[in-house]
């Protein structure tokens, strides 16, 4: 069966190189989560009374729409797969309208915290919340504008089904900031 | 070509991924705690993660190495994560 998912010589998806930047993000992210733990078994009570001001329908909602967003990217890879430049268009347009819904639904949240007096020094917890999820959405926004730089290269037709590194270069990195967000939701929002 | 062997296991993939992310945000709702609710929530977290890893990234087809790396990752941050929580009971 010939599966859109075969890849040659069963090599990573897209240029190599973004694999490499992708791992040393997820190193990054990996220290960042365990360092959250671990401070967290020293103070639990803060982080458990802290974590209570958090909005969790935000931290879900966002969660459904990164996941959704990645989806959208698979359906723009294999549109391109196929050759269908106007397809992967349309799906890389909804997968960045996503990551905007994201940053919107984040904002909110943002402005929610510091209205309330809350910043990097307010506690252990808060600098964690904000600077983990901060750092993630400074990720969310170069993940845009790589799926934009794509999306601008597959309109022009610069993508075919035999050449289409680029598309997957960018899809990759999306699904890296998506994969750190499953993990992000649960540790900040939902386990004490 | 035809899309529908690749893109049908991945509609399945994205609504289960839905359903859990569902599961994950009930549990915090209820407010249970305890190492048997987090032990649910990570691994239920690490099976999210494989499910992106092998069917949006593509990596269930690619060299095993690679998609054995990052399950090693994704085991040993989940891990660790669990291990900080035990030692705080």
């Amino acid at each position: 069966m010939d599966t859109l998912a075969q890849h040659d010589n069963d090599s990573l998806p897209g240029d190599f190189a973004i694999w490499i930047f992708i791992f040393a993000e997820l190193l990054v992210f990996g220290v960042f989560f365990l360092a959250y733990a671990f401070s967290r078994a020293n103070n639990v009570e803060l982080f458990n009374e802290s974590q209570m001001q958090l909005d969790r329908i935000a931290g879900a909602a966002n969660t459904l729409v990164l996941i959704t967003s990645s989806y959208f990217v698979v359906r723009a890879v294999a549109a391109i797969r196929t050759g269908n430049s106007t397809r992967c268009v349309h799906w890389l347009l909804a997968a960045i309208a996503m990551g905007g819904v994201f940053l919107v639904i984040k904002l909110f949240e943002f402005g929610d915290k510091f209205s309330a007096g809350i910043s990097l020094s307010t506690n252990t917890f808060f600098m964690f919340y904000l600077s983990l999820t901060f750092f993630h959405f400074m990720h969310v926004i170069l993940g845009m504008v790589i799926l934009a730089a794509v999306l601008f290269k597959a309109r022009s037709g610069g993508y075919s089904a035999q050449e289409h590194t680029g598309v997957e270069t960018g899809a990759s990195y999306w699904h890296m900031v998506d994969l750190v967000w499953l993990i992000l939701f649960p540790l900040v929002y939902v386990i004490h | 070509m035809n899309t529908t062997p690749f893109i049908r296991p991945c509609t399945v993939i994205w609504l289960l991924l839905i359903a859990l992310t569902g599961v994950t945000y009930l549990v915090g709702q209820a407010g249970v705690s305890g190492m048997a609710i987090v032990g649910f929530v990570l691994i239920t977290t690490l099976f999210k993660s494989q499910m992106v890893v092998d069917h949006f990234m593509g990596l269930k087809h690619v060299r095993p190495f690679w998609r054995a790396l990052l399950f090693a990752y994704l085991l040993l941050v989940c891990g660790m994560i669990g291990v900080a929580y035990y030692i705080s009971l």
